[in-house]
């Protein structure tokens, strides 16, 4: 399925690819894999490279790619890139994963959605690639992370390497990082069951000026001495941190509560909603898990009664009706 | 197994000026004997840039013992020097973790005295060479050349603190005594570290050396680069480090860092700085040597494009680190666009800065932008540096001091045409505009 004129894109300017994902969720192995693949070539020069800061797991992390057949000097960021990857649903909350693509870009995406259903989500005019990494990691990999599978998907767009060569790759880069063979032996089956799971379609669905990159507006008026609330997190939806697919859910039907009161002392982020109680002094009735649960699991820890659980969770996409 | 040899005592030694000189105590042939091959036959490898680092030091046979401190903001240059020992049973080499900086700087000053034909290597990081301040000061007045502190560029201690590529640190500790080499890309960076300690361990310089390049967006880079074969290596560092004509400090009887009245500070002082400016004309030497050998640039005052074999330029551009890159990207396109010449220099030695070079390929320029990316209350440190250096022409060009990507911010193509466009305004009769900080193609 290779889709890209890599030979072509070369020669000129440089295939360029951007990815957007959240710290630990693959992103940068899936990229690292990527440029080794390429780099097979040895008329190929490739430069990787991730924008991450010292935020947490969870926190939105980009990186880049050029692809050229002169040595690659440029070092500023990807703003106008053929492909683009979106490893994480959550990260497209957190900044336009599509901006500067032109129309008949490439979109690869870690999700169990259609083609289709994504181009509409997004809006999106071009190529769209989906793959549902999470679920093929859970598979064979016992943990929701899509970076082989969305190596597989975009290495399809970039290459015309065999699956074999694909595989053989990208199990290489892993051997890099002295991982166990059972552990190889489940990534090259979570390679191998990647391969049928790749699903593709044609869109256009972006309306005209849809993605423009916006222009640089200043920094307005920052705080003193970068004096800043403690709790950023007011200001800053931390419910994105949280692995995708899963919520805090909160049940007390038996209203087995005690009033202890751990759970609001371990919450760092102060969303445990709880009454007075004249009996036990106050009971937990709810957890605001819509802006600020990072799933930190500290309140299902600590609560002796049981009454916190991680439960899956599918964020509801609305139709989008074009017009 | 210990490469001393044994009895300790009593070992032949002779007197030097500086104690006494115990020439077997350590037993190099043994030492060297004893280094495990990394790479047999050139190869070609992708690797990040922290990794290009530890490849490098890891194939140095005389770096046996690397020191560090691993912790965030920090570099993986530890890590991955003891996963490739750990990978290697037959490896005498060894991997000393310590509970802080500071003590990764006084281990430093220790190992390095004792044993002053070895090369000790660390890496560290923004405020982690900031907590060595206190023992790279001494270190850069011990004459131990045979120490390398490989700085990953980030914002030095700062409210709010920021990990992301940026020179303050490193530009923070110009005057520590140490020589500072700037890299930019993974092939210059290994080749950079491959070189360092031969200027800083030549009998003539006998200083520290401190290679730094951009964190993030050098350090987790990645991309190719040809990995030389240990014996190479060896062979072209061998040429240049020579015995070292100072003692060891292994047997107790020879002290470092005496306390000295104001009667000889001053000349203790000054024969440290003749120390360090000798590598302005050792490094050029080392570089050529190295170039000669491997057959890619080996150390310079700085890199260069763009420069017309005769006459001048109207714009010369003086920066630094990969996002010079972009600027060298560009940099024919703007020429056409603007119908002017245009070239620039990436600094590569910052300490000693070397004026009278960059007077001389300056000189011909009608004006000088100086991208800056550290913090700085003035006009920059590089702007400083350059128009200090310009300062003896009879008629210098004029310098236009510009701030861009503090903090690892990306410098864009955008940006870079801003700047060049500042530039050229002053160049057509424009008056030089205070400092400004660019961004996404907009000044500040």
């Amino acid at each position: 399925m290779k889709i890209l004129d890599l030979d072509q894109l070369t020669q000129g300017a440089g295939l360029e690819i951007r990815g957007d994902g959240k710290a630990g969720g693959g992103l940068l192995l899936a990229f690292q894999s990527l440029a080794d693949l390429l780099a097979k070539d040895p008329e190929l020069h490739v430069q990787e490279w991730p924008f991450f800061s010292s935020a947490r797991r969870g926190a939105s992390i980009r990186s880049f790619m050029r692809v050229s057949r002169r040595p690659v000097t440029a070092a500023c960021e990807v703003t106008r890139p053929h492909v683009v990857i979106l490893m994480n649903e959550a990260a497209a909350r957190t900044w336009d994963f599509a901006e500067g693509v032109p129309p008949g870009g490439t979109f690869v995406i870690n999700t169990h959605r259609t083609p289709d259903e994504c181009a509409r989500h997004f809006r999106l005019s071009g190529r769209v690639i989906t793959v549902p990494g999470d679920e093929i990691g859970r598979e064979f990999l016992k943990h929701a992370i899509g970076n082989v599978s969305v190596y597989y998907a975009a290495a399809q767009v970039v290459t015309a390497a065999p699956h074999e060569e694909m595989v053989e790759s990208f199990m290489h880069t892993l051997a890099k990082r002295h991982l166990p063979n059972r552990v190889l032996d489940s990534n090259r089956a979570a390679l191998d069951a990647t391969a049928a799971a790749v699903r593709t379609g044609v869109f256009d669905e972006a309306a005209p000026g849809a993605h423009m990159a916006h222009p640089f507006e200043g920094y307005d008026d920052l705080p003193v001495g970068a004096q800043t609330p403690l709790r950023l997190s007011r200001n800053n939806r931390t419910a994105d941190y949280a692995p995708s697919g899963f919520r805090l859910r909160f049940e007390d039907s038996a209203d087995a509560c005690t009033g202890c009161a751990h759970c609001i002392n371990a919450c760092p982020e102060g969303i445990i909603r709880f009454e007075p109680d004249s009996e036990r002094g106050l009971r937990v009735v709810g957890v605001d898990v819509n802006r600020f649960c990072k799933l930190c699991g500290e309140c299902i820890a600590i609560c002796p009664e049981h009454l916190f659980k991680q439960a899956p969770f599918e964020e509801h996409w609305e139709e989008v009706t074009l017009t | 197994m210990s490469t001393i040899e044994r009895p300790l005592l009593p070992l032949p030694h002779e007197t030097t000026p500086s104690g006494e000189l115990y020439g077997s105590a350590i037993d190099l042939a043994r030492v060297r004997a004893a280094h495990v091959e990394l790479c047999t036959e050139r190869e070609t490898v992708t690797v990040d840039g922290n990794t290009a680092a530890a490849l490098a030091t890891l194939q140095m046979w005389r770096c046996v013992l690397f020191a560090g401190f691993p912790i965030t903001p920090s570099t993986k240059w530890i890590e991955t020097v003891a996963a490739r020992i750990a990978d290697e049973p037959r490896s005498r080499k060894r991997v000393k973790l310590l509970e802080a900086e500071h003590a990764v700087a006084d281990y430093l000053v220790g190992a390095a005295a004792a044993c002053r034909d070895l090369v000790f290597p660390t890496a560290t990081s923004s405020v982690g060479l900031d907590h060595m301040t206190e023992t790279t000061r001494s270190l850069g007045a011990s004459g131990l050349g045979n120490v390398m502190l490989i700085d990953v560029y980030r914002a030095t201690a700062n409210f709010p603190l920021c990990i992301e590529g940026d020179p303050s640190d490193t530009l923070a500790h110009r005057d520590d005594g140490f020589i500072q080499i700037c890299a930019r890309g993974k092939q210059q960076i290994y080749d950079t570290i491959l070189q360092a300690p031969c200027v800083g361990m030549h009998a003539d310089v006998l200083t520290p050396t401190m290679p730094g390049f951009y964190g993030i967006k050098d350090s987790h880079r990645s991309a190719r680069l040809i990995q030389e074969p240990d014996r190479e290596i060896h062979a072209f560092q061998d040429e240049w480090m020579r015995p070292c004509p100072l003692p060891g400090l292994i047997n107790g009887d020879t002290a470092l860092g005496n306390c000295v009245t104001s009667k000889h500070f001053q000349g203790f002082k000054l024969s440290q700085r003749r120390r360090l400016e000798n590598a302005l004309r050792v490094l050029p030497a080392v570089g050529a040597s190295f170039e000669r050998r491997f057959g890619r640039p080996g150390l310079a005052f700085f890199d260069e494009t763009g420069w017309p074999e005769k006459g001048g330029v109207d714009i010369a551009v003086v920066g630094m680190g990969p996002d010079f890159g972009t600027f060298e990207t560009l940099r024919e396109s703007y020429q056409a666009y603007a119908g002017l010449r245009v070239a620039g220099i990436a600094m590569r030695l910052l300490t000693p800065f070397p004026s009278e070079a960059v007077r001389r390929r300056l000189a011909q320029a009608r004006v000088v932008l100086v991208v800056n990316q550290a913090h700085h209350q003035g006009r920059g440190h590089l702007t400083l540096d350059v128009v200090d250096a310009l300062s003896t022409l009879p008629d210098p060009p004029r310098v236009v001091p510009a701030f861009a990507g503090l903090g690892g911010a990306d410098v864009s193509e955008a940006t870079w045409e801003r700047m060049l466009e500042e530039a050229r305004a002053v160049r057509d009769g424009g008056a030089v505009a205070p400092a400004a900080f660019y961004h996404e193609g907009r000044a500040l």
